[in-house]
């Protein structure tokens, strides 16, 4: 009897310790998932906080997660330096002829055009330094040339407001402030953004800008353009075949005579941007010149405008734009620079061009775009010339150019063109263009 | 009368002034992630925070779906379902599902840019948030850009050779979004969140 109270006891305390040692054991499981599971959670959290930044993954001051009121912003000082670039390479093969079938005389040229330097850096969210130095033709050397492109400062007060100050690019055009060659068509830039908006075309000054909605506008004083050039100046002034020698690209820039420039555009259609600029100054930097009639002032005031417009759409590329200048006194001018008959500074300029262009690789799913296009230039630096002068038919010009831009990624480009140079005197030489260009 | 005309004036000046520059910083705004889940999920819904470890099965499938110029790399993808909530008593993960948030960095031109994409269970893009934007402020997308990207989901249309429209004068911004967006509705169709149950 007593033996088999024993035996019930023993299989009770058995049945009791295996029970025990079950629950202990689902327990400790059970302890060890949810153990995993924070360690899981935690290296989950730490490798979105590798991937997307901590200042990005960093709380509000907020208890519960995603739901609480963010008072403060965790932000750190950010990243300053940023570097970039872009170049390009143009080989010219020019017709042997001229258009009258005399012989052209032009040297097939293969030139490295340009290397550009870009280096910015952020002080915080409202100031921002950005420049570009330029290396262009290869080697100093050799007529090559480094420059600053630009090297401004910005302080934004708002989205709707900034100032920036500095040397600047002159907000004219489509290629003045967008030069970089990848992004745009054609081996070489229009005439008219060369000779009536010369691009690149930077100075010194200071001004504001902003978004007002669709509406994007800029508006500097900068120093004006030098019409007459030489001595101290680094221009070498205004000429018949354009303004472009009027630049003093921020070097020791004479500053007697400041000029306003303010440009507006529209971007509230995707793919849409439709605007215009306008540039006002005297370009005399306050001198005088004899003439038969006395000493003159010589202010030669100069008005640029231009309206432009770009479409992208579906792989269609279109744009266009028109420029026209005037320079008040341009006969005193003549007198100041020497000029005489036909070389005469023109008292009315204007130029014109429309481009189209289609990626024909669209519709497949390779990433290179092939964009075969067509551009119409027509250009007059001397549309009209003061009284006694003469204009040269030579540049009244016309030139249409045919080719192609490959693009292999966003960022390369190989560009492909023929170009037909008319113009009235019929010695315009047409060539055959390819630009390799970069940006990154 | 002139007093009166001037200083109508200095108002109109000074009016136009603090329009201009009381305009929120749009171009260096920054959102920390839980500001821009937020935005995408307004109280009372809730957040739910998931992580899902892809196979290299389904990581082929990703790169797969998302195109050839489009890297897939990653194997570990986290990602924040939004939850509606009908009171405003303390919800549970057990409302109707909102949407999925997906967060992004990448390389715009030498610096980076941080974005949310929020799906919509029928797997289009419904919100593109910009978190942080670390290249000059005129590269920067617009909300106006960002915009054409609503309401798309994975196909070809979604590139710049389909029928987004090029960022003019920022190509490489576009550039990055779009493929950014592809990476997203690839990895979130393989992932399928709305189908998975909660772990």
């Amino acid at each position: 009897m007593r033996l088999i109270r024993w035996r019930r006891a023993g299989m009770a305390l058995a049945v009791t310790a295996w029970c025990t040692s079950g629950l202990l054991a689902q327990e400790r499981d059970t302890t060890e998932i949810a153990r995993l599971k924070a360690q899981i959670e935690a290296i989950t959290r730490e490798i979105e906080e590798l991937k997307l930044g901590r200042e990005v993954v960093a709380r509000a001051d907020t208890a519960q997660f995603g739901l609480g009121p963010a008072a403060s912003k965790v932000y750190r000082a950010p990243e300053g330096v940023s570097l970039g670039g872009y170049g390009e390479v143009l080989y010219e093969h020019f017709r042997a002829a001229r258009e009258d079938s005399q012989p052209s005389q032009r040297t097939n040229q293969l030139d490295a055009l340009r290397l550009i330097a870009y280096l910015g850096y952020k002080f915080d969210d409202k100031f921002l330094f950005n420049s570009e130095i330029e290396f262009e033709h290869g080697s100093t050397g050799r007529g090559g040339e480094a420059s600053i492109e630009f090297a401004y400062l910005d302080y934004r007060l708002s989205s709707r407001l900034g100032l920036r100050g500095g040397v600047l690019l002159v907000p004219m055009g489509l290629t003045n402030e967008l030069h970089e060659p990848p992004t745009f068509l054609g081996t070489t830039r229009p005439l008219t953004e060369q000779v009536i908006v010369p691009s690149t075309w930077r100075e010194s000054g200071l001004g504001v800008f902003g978004d007002l909605g669709d509406l994007a506008y800029r508006v500097y004083l900068i120093n004006g353009l030098d019409a007459v050039g030489g001595g101290t100046s680094a221009a070498s002034g205004f000429g018949g075949s354009g303004i472009r020698g009027g630049r003093q690209n921020a070097a020791r820039a004479l500053a007697e005579e400041l000029a306003g420039v303010a440009r507006l555009d529209y971007t509230g259609v995707l793919g849409l941007t439709v605007g215009g600029s306008a540039y006002l100054g005297n370009s005399g930097q306050n001198r005088t010149v004899t003439t038969t009639g006395g000493s003159v002032d010589l202010g030669a005031r100069t008005l640029i405008w231009e309206g432009h417009l770009t479409y992208q759409w579906r792989g269609l590329d279109l744009r266009g734009l028109f420029a026209m200048a005037t320079v008040d006194q341009a006969a005193a001018l003549n007198v100041a620079r020497s000029l005489t008959g036909a070389a005469s500074v023109g008292e009315r300029l204007r130029g014109w061009y429309a481009q189209a262009g289609y990626d024909v690789l669209r519709t497949t799913r390779v990433g290179h775009q092939l964009v075969p296009y067509l551009r119409y230039e027509r250009v007059n630096t001397q549309d009209r010339v003061p009284t006694g002068f003469a204009a040269n038919p030579a540049n009244d010009r016309r030139i249409v150019s045919v080719g192609a831009a490959w693009r292999p990624i966003g960022n390369v480009a190989l560009k492909v063109d023929y170009q037909f140079h008319h113009n009235e005197a019929r010695t315009g030489i047409s060539q055959l263009n390819a630009n390799l260009s970069y940006l990154f | 009368m002139r007093i009166c005309r001037t200083s109508s004036s200095a108002g109109a000046l000074i009016a136009t002034v603090w329009c201009l520059i009381s305009a929120p910083l749009a171009a260096q705004a920054r959102l920390t992630q839980e500001e821009a889940l937020r935005l995408a999920f307004p109280l009372p819904a809730t957040v739910e925070r998931r992580t899902a470890f892809l196979t290299e099965d389904q990581l082929a499938r990703a790169r797969e779906l998302a195109g050839p110029d489009v890297e897939v790399t990653s194997r570990v993808v986290t990602y924040y379902m939004g939850h509606a909530c009908a009171s405003s008593a303390p919800c549970g993960l057990s409302g109707p599902p909102l949407g999925v948030a997906y967060f992004e960095r990448h390389r715009v031109r030498t610096l980076n840019e941080v974005l949310m994409f929020v799906v919509s269970p029928g797997g289009r893009i419904t919100r593109v948030d910009i978190l942080e934007f670390l290249e000059p402020p005129e590269y920067r997308a617009s909300p106006r850009w960002l915009g054409q990207l609503l309401g798309r989901g994975l196909d070809d249309a979604l590139s710049l050779k389909g029928s987004v429209v090029n960022l003019t004068g920022a190509t490489l911004t576009s550039r990055a979004i779009v493929r950014a967006s592809r990476r997203v509705l690839a990895v979130h169709q393989v992932v399928a969140p709305l189908a998975t149950p909660r772990p």
